[in-house]
Order: C-alpha cells, then sequence, then structure tokens
C-alpha cells in the first residue's frame, strides 16, 4: 500500500515538476527585444522597394494626425542598437520565432523574406508560415482565466487593422481580451479614457497619450500604413463630388455622377464588386461592396475622412448637450426600393436585429451595446445611451437600415442565408434592375430617391471581392470605370494606362507585427 | 451487352457511397470549418464562444461527423442537396446556374479538340516526316507543354486588348439579347481549352494512325486493290480510333471540373471556380455534390468507354 501511495505521490511530484518546467519564460515579453526588432527591420528600404513607395512607414498603430502624439521613436532601422539591446537582453539566439501571418498574396510571403533576412542580420532566427482553417481561433484565442499562459502557438503574428473608429486599433488591448498582449491596469486606463469622452479635444490628447505608452510598450510593432488608391476612366465625372475612404461610405455626391455616353447614347458607369452567390449584407463590411455604397442609404451622411455631417434619411439630427441620446427624424416620403414606406419602425427593427446577429461591425456593435432604449414618436426615432459611446454618429453614417418587411423573423446566425440576399431591396439613389448571379448586376436610378435622381443612367457591376483579380484586363478592355483597390501591382499597372485616373487616400489601415508576450509551453 | 451495361450501372451505387463517404472524411480532415471561413480573423476576435456555437449550431456544424454525413446522405437519397452554408442557396439552384456555363466551354472544347484532333493526327501520320507532319508535331509539344493560364492570357493580350476583335471575358452583359450576342464571349476561352486538349487528342491519334498502317490488314487491303483514301480512312482510321476513344472518354469527366483555370482567367461564371470557392470555404454540401457528379462522370466515361470500344473494335467482347 506505502508503495503504491509512494508511487502516487512520486507521480504527481513529476507532473507539477512537468507543468512547471512545460512552460518557458518568454524573451519576447522584455520590451528591449521588442524594440531590437523594431530596430532590426528596415522598413524604409521595404517601402521603397517591396512597396514601390505605395505605403507610409509607420510609427504607431493610428495613422498621422491630430490624435497622434508628436516626436514619437520612428525604430528607424539600426542593426548596430538592435544587435546592443539583444544583448542588453541577454537574448538566446537559439531560439526560431514563429511567425504567422495569413494573407495569401505574393507580396506577403515576399514581406517574410525581407523581415527574415533582415532580423537574421541581428540574430534573431525566425520561421514563418501562412495560417490555414481555423485562422481566427489560431491568432486570437485566449489564455485561460487566471494563466498567463499563451492559448496561441505562435511568436510573431502579421497582420492588419482596417479601423473605421481610431479606438478600435487600441480596444482589443483590454485585460483579458488579447491573446498576445497580458492584462495591465495602466493600459486599461488609457482604453478608457479614449472611450470616455465624445469631446474631440479631450479624445486626441487621450490617444495622444496612448500612443506614446505604445511607443514604448510595442504591443503590435507597427510597420506600414496601407493606402487606399481610388482608380477611376477618363469617362467618368463626379462633378466636384469629394474623394475619401472609399472602404467606408461618404457623401461622395453620386446623384451629380457622370459618365461619357456609349456608342447607343447611354451612360453606363461600369465597376466591379458584385456578388457571385449572395449579396454581402451591409452591417460588417458597409462600404466595400456596390450594393452597399449606391443601393443602401444611412440615417445620416459622412465627409470623406468619414467624420458625420448632416441627415441622410433623416431630415435632422439631435444629440443632447451631454451625448447620451440622439434623435432622428426621418424624411417625408422616403420609401423602399419596392415602393415600402421606410419607417422608423425599419430603424428600430434594424437596431434590434443588428445587435443579435454575429460578427457585425466592431463600432457598431459597440454603439448598438451602449443603447438602453429607443422611443418614437411620428417620424423621430430618439435613441438612448445607457453608457457614453463616442462614435455613435459615425455608426449612424454607416449603418444602413433594411426593410423590416422584408427580413423580419430571420435567424440572426443565419443572416447572410437569407434570401433576401439574392436581390435585395435597398433605399440608396440606385436600384437593382436585373441580377445574373456572378455573370453582372444591373443597377439603375431610384425614380424616388430623396436626394434627386441620378444622372448616370445604369450601373453595371461585375463579380469579384474586395480584392478583384481582373481590374488590369477588365481596366485595359473599357469595362472598368471606378473602383478602388489596396494591391500595389494593380495601382502600377492602372497608373500606367492613358484612360485611367488613379486618385491615392490615406485610410486608418496599418499593418503590423503582434507579438506574442505570454509565457509559452515549451515543445 | 445491356446485362453489362445494368451490371455496371448497379455497381455504381456502392462505388458512390464510398468515395462520398471518403470524400466526407476528407473535408472532415481539413482544418477550419465553414463558420471560422466565413468569418474574418479581426472580426473573429470580438465574437464570443457563444456567438460562433450559435453559428455553427443553425448551420447544423455541431453535430458529430457521423451524424452530419448521415443526415446529408439521407437528404441526398430523397433529392434534397442541402443549402450553401455561406450563402444559403439551395445547391441544386447552384449547381444548375453554374453547371451550364461549364458544359458550354466544355462541349466547346471537346468538340472541337476531337474534330481537329482526329484530323491533323491523321494528316500528320499520312504525311510521315514531312514538314506538314513536322509542324504539328512541334504545335502538339507546344500545345501539351505551355500551361493553360499562361496560353490564356497571351490570348487575352493579343486578341481581346491590342486587336479588340474579342471580348476580354465574363459570359453574359447586359447588352446581350440573345444567345447569339455570347457567341464571340466562349471563342477566346473555349480555344484555348481545345489547344491544349487537341495537342493531346492530335499526338495520341497520330501514333494510333501509325500502328495501324502497319498492320497487316492494311497491305492486305492494299493487295485486294481498294483504293488509298479508303484503306486509310475506313481500315486504318476505324481501328486507330479505339485508343483515341479511349483517350477521349476519359475526357468526358473534365466536362465538369477540367476548365477550373479557363474560367479564373477568362472570368467565365463555371462550376469549376464555384468548387474552388466551396472547398476554400469548406462549404460541404456543395463541394459534397460537384465531387459527385465528377466521380460520376468519371465512372460513366468509362462505361460509356468500354461500350464505345466494343462497337468500334469487333475484336472486344463485353462480359
Amino acid at each position: 500500500m506505502n508503495k503504491i501511495l509512494g508511487f502516487a505521490a512520486a507521480s504527481a511530484m513529476a507532473m507539477m515538476a512537468t507543468t512547471v518546467f512545460a512552460e518557458r519564460e518568454n524573451q519576447l515579453s522584455d520590451e528591449r527585444v521588442r524594440a531590437a526588432i523594431a530596430y532590426a527591420i528596415d522598413m524604409d528600404t521595404i517601402v521603397e522597394t517591396l512597396f514601390e513607395g505605395k505605403a507610409i512607414v509607420a510609427d504607431s498603430m493610428i495613422p498621422n494626425g491630430p490624435y497622434k502624439a508628436e516626436g514619437l521613436e520612428r525604430y528607424a532601422y539600426d542593426p548596430d542598437k538592435a544587435r546592443a539591446l539583444l544583448a542588453d537582453a541577454g537574448w538566446d539566439d537559439s531560439q526560431v520565432l514563429d511567425v504567422v501571418y495569413y494573407y495569401g498574396d505574393q507580396l506577403t510571403a515576399d514581406l517574410m523574406v525581407a523581415l527574415q533576412a533582415q532580423l537574421a542580420d541581428v540574430g534573431v532566427q525566425m520561421t514563418y508560415r501562412k495560417l490555414e482553417g481555423d485562422v481566427g481561433g489560431q491568432l486570437n484565442a485566449l489564455p485561460e482565466d487566471g494563466s498567463d499562459t499563451s492559448a496561441v502557438t505562435w511568436d510573431i503574428a502579421y497582420g492588419a487593422k482596417a479601423a473605421l473608429a481610431l479606438q478600435e486599433y487600441y480596444n482589443g488591448y483590454q485585460s483579458g481580451k488579447n491573446s498576445y498582449t497580458p492584462g495591465d491596469s495602466a493600459r486599461d486606463e488609457l482604453i478608457a479614457a479614449i472611450n470616455g469622452t465624445v469631446d474631440v479635444g479631450a479624445q486626441q490628447e487621450a490617444f495622444k497619450a496612448f500612443t506614446e505608452f505604445e511607443n514604448s510598450a510595442l504591443s503590435d510593432i507597427a510597420l506600414y500604413y496601407q493606402q487606399l488608391f481610388i482608380y477611376e476612366s477618363n469617362r467618368l465625372d463626379r462633378n466636384g463630388g469629394q474623394y475619401g475612404n472609399d472602404q467606408f461610405v461618404y457623401d461622395w455626391g453620386i446623384t451629380d455622377w457622370t459618365v461619357e455616353p456609349d456608342e447607343n447614347g447611354k451612360s453606363v458607369m461600369y465597376t466591379n464588386t458584385a456578388p457571385s452567390t449572395f449579396f454581402d449584407h451591409p452591417w460588417l463590411n458597409p462600404g466595400i461592396y456596390i450594393f452597399s455604397k449606391v443601393g443602401l442609404d444611412r440615417l445620416m451622411t459622412a465627409d470623406g475622412a468619414l467624420a458625420p455631417t448632416e441627415g441622410q434619411l433623416a431630415e435632422s439630427v439631435d444629440v443632447a448637450d451631454d451625448g447620451m441620446s440622439v434623435t432622428f427624424d426621418l424624411k417625408d416620403g422616403i420609401t423602399w426600393h419596392d415602393g415600402t414606406p421606410l419607417t422608423v419602425d425599419d430603424v428600430v427593427w434594424s437596431i434590434e436585429t443588428a445587435k443579435t446577429v454575429p460578427g457585425i461591425n466592431a463600432v457598431f456593435s459597440s454603439t448598438f451595446d451602449a443603447i438602453s432604449d429607443m422611443s418614437v414618436d411620428g417620424d423621430k426615432i430618439t435613441i438612448n445611451f445607457g453608457t457614453l459611446d463616442p462614435n455613435m454618429l459615425l455608426t449612424f453614417s454607416q449603418f444602413a437600415p433594411l426593410p423590416k418587411h422584408l427580413l423580419e423573423g430571420v435567424n440572426p446566425a443565419e443572416f447572410q442565408q437569407h434570401p433576401f440576399w439574392q436581390n435585395p431591396v435597398g433605399s440608396g439613389p440606385f436600384r437593382i434592375e436585373e441580377v445574373q448571379m456572378n455573370d453582372f448586376v444591373r443597377f439603375v436610378p431610384f425614380e424616388k430617391y430623396h436626394g434627386g435622381v441620378a444622372k448616370i443612367e445604369e450601373i453595371v457591376a461585375f463579380p469579384s471581392g474586395e480584392n478583384d483579380g481582373n481590374v488590369i484586363q477588365n481596366a485595359e478592355a473599357g469595362r472598368l470605370d471606378y473602383g478602388f483597390t489596396k494591391s500595389v501591382g494593380d495601382v502600377q499597372a492602372l497608373e500606367a494606362m492613358d484612360h485611367m485616373n488613379v486618385i491615392p487616400a490615406d485610410i486608418p489601415y496599418t499593418r503590423s507585427l503582434r507579438i506574442n508576450k505570454f509565457a509559452k509551453i515549451a515543445e | 451487352m445491356l446485362t453489362f451495361v445494368i451490371r455496371r450501372l448497379l455497381v455504381t451505387i456502392p462505388m458512390l457511397l464510398v468515395i462520398s463517404f471518403l470524400v466526407y472524411l476528407g473535408l472532415e480532415l481539413t482544418p477550419g470549418d465553414a463558420v471560422s471561413h466565413m468569418i474574418d480573423p479581426e472580426t473573429a476576435s470580438r465574437m464570443s464562444d457563444e456567438q460562433f456555437e450559435a453559428m455553427r449550431e443553425a448551420l447544423g456544424l455541431n453535430k458529430t461527423f457521423i451524424e452530419r454525413y448521415l443526415f446529408w446522405l439521407g437528404n441526398v437519397v430523397q433529392g434534397d442537396f442541402g443549402h450553401s452554408l455561406s450563402g444559403g442557396v439551395a445547391i441544386s439552384t447552384i449547381v444548375l446556374d453554374r453547371l451550364p456555363a461549364t458544359l458550354e466551354l466544355s462541349v466547346f472544347a471537346l468538340v472541337f479538340s476531337t474534330l481537329f484532333g482526329c484530323i491533323l493526327g491523321t494528316i500528320s501520320a499520312l504525311r510521315r516526316g514531312s514538314l506538314a507532319d513536322s509542324s504539328l508535331t512541334v504545335f502538339g509539344m507546344i500545345g501539351v507543354s505551355i500551361p493553360e493560364f499562361f496560353f490564356g492570357l497571351v490570348s487575352i493580350l493579343i486578341f481581346a486588348l491590342h486587336f479588340d476583335w474579342l471580348p476580354v471575358g465574363g459570359r453574359l452583359l447586359p447588352s446581350y439579347d440573345s444567345y447569339i450576342d455570347h457567341l464571340p464571349n466562349i471563342i477566346l476561352p473555349g480555344l484555348v481549352l481545345s489547344m491544349m486538349m487537341t495537342a493531346g487528342v492530335m499526338r495520341y491519334s497520330r501514333s494510333a494512325m501509325l500502328d495501324s498502317l502497319s498492320r497487316e490488314f492494311i497491305r492486305t487491303a492494299r493487295s485486294k486493290g481498294l483504293p488509298e483514301w479508303r484503306i486509310n480512312l475506313i481500315h486504318g482510321f476505324r481501328v486507330a480510333l479505339t485508343p483515341v476513344v479511349v483517350l477521349i472518354g476519359f475526357r468526358l469527366p473534365t466536362l465538369i471540373g477540367g476548365s477550373v483555370i479557363i474560367e479564373e482567367v477568362f472570368q467565365w461564371p463555371g462550376i469549376g471556380s464555384e468548387f474552388i470557392e466551396a472547398v476554400r470555404g469548406a462549404d460541404y454540401p456543395l463541394v459534397m455534390l460537384i465531387a459527385l457528379l465528377s466521380v460520376l462522370a468519371v465512372l460513366m466515361a468509362s462505361l460509356i468507354v468500354d461500350v464505345l470500344t466494343a462497337l468500334i473494335d469487333p475484336r472486344v467482347r463485353l462480359s
């Protein structure tokens, strides 16, 4: 019996010892090591060569502008400094960092090769691999409650953050919500500060404080700001309509756009981002796809920089002084494309439904979670907030109400699978006239549009996602009058075409290296 | 022959069952599921486990592998192929939408390549060693060596962009009123797809024809004083046709999935590109149906080849 007990005790001790020794110290948790990695990467050269100058070297996650502190350390290429920092930190140069990414393009693969060479130059070895399968799970798995041992297997993840609101860059760092940055009360306070006010000046100060904090903490090593490139053919004229962040929606004045008539005298604008099997719903990506852009209106609109400006479906927008409620007064006589009146019921239903649909836009989600109640009075809807949401107007400038009479009763978990998305009905300046799924979608002006009937007689959209693999051949063949891309290769080819104009737009889209600072399980 | 055909058709059923299980198992073993492919990593980082679970439950992905397979199989037997997990569209609708486009392209290529491959291969064999034979041999080598996508891109560059003779891609445009309008769209992708197939058929029929022409029955036919065209085409070509028919028969399955690359290059909305998307997105009901159609095509092609071979060559007996 004693033998058995002794054996059991020895086994338990051995297991404990195994557990203790299974965790290894993660040297990436040392700020000096992260700084060394930042210094080891020559982003200026990478941008000039790999990206052909079509990107901006980043010094923080948020883009340049009034929200960023001045004088941030740029971590300009300095391999000697990197080596000194690594030596100071006692870097174990026998370890090989596991770097992961999830993009399938050649540019990313080339970037990995460059990073591998530059890090090797200062004594940091790395391998790289593309994540397959459940990418979200592999990137985002959180440590168990109370544990500081990583639940993800990688050391560094290359990824992007495309933000609608600047808070999106940093809210994910909150304690217990991040797979690679351990909780920190100081950081949590700074996050609360950027979310705790609608006062622009106070927000800017809070963001500046955060950028300074992160500039040394380096939760992410920001690499570059990706630009968006809007391309248009010479046939198209915006007639003074502004340019902006075309990944979202803004007041671009499309009803005034004109296109040179074709041989039949008809003004047809050709574009892309039509669906191949179903129309993507607009509550995740509100402005990527053409139907979301021209087929749907919002309660209010925004300028090119996405700053909310004035009502769109709403005649007026009244925000309470304390920012805790907003009232929209809908325009008289507005209808959906099928002629059904668009009412406050549609708006209330849309907000309530969106709250239950998984995976909607993060900014929308934050706003709707903050709502305490909604009340309607005739054409007016008043939305009250239980907690302050600094981006509520931004949300209502991007969130498109959908027709309750066609979607009521939908299972939120199967929202995208509803038959509505085969031929959706909208409220914007163009309505769908014909859907030849995976061939083209034809839009025509909505005759009863509250903002006036559009001048372009027809929009023909060909199927593609955001990354249209056929941009160049379609543009060359005169089958593309408008679109946008982030592909550097496409931009160069478009710029070489005499009949195409390319307009760069600075957007909040930052590529970075996420550094896993949690303790790791030894292999 | 009828007994043979019925027996082969009956054997098809257990084969389809086994293959469907293996394909389903293969999908199960690939990492991730439809939900993890639907949600981008950034969005996934904000979603709770409960939300993921609700989506999986709604799509029936929370059941065990065997439960899901049997459920799918039970529905298929009743003629219900299910719905696409990504967009909720009935699988039968997707396949019926896409398959005609692919068949249009593939049948064009198959007919074109069979006719021209046989004709050119026969000419090449009859003019063995001549300039025509050498030229056709070079053409055959080029045809089987150059990748389809490269050939497709070059043809777009020359015929669509430089000369502006043909459309750059796509199948239907809003301006098309009738089927005739859309014929120019099929020429480039159809010919590019045909080129690769023509080269193969031509090389095969050339060697088969040369083999046939060296047989004793050809000498016998000549000694009987038959005209040369009759010897070559009636006696020689008929025998040479048997291996060519086998080759063409085994190309029948490509009618369904063999034009994926061409569909991508020419923006052709066929089933091949849909299959690729379905595999990427772990959309198993769609993958299963397309895979089963391909398997069925292979089995049917094998049967057709056996029957045709017996019809063409009297020495072959089906048993």
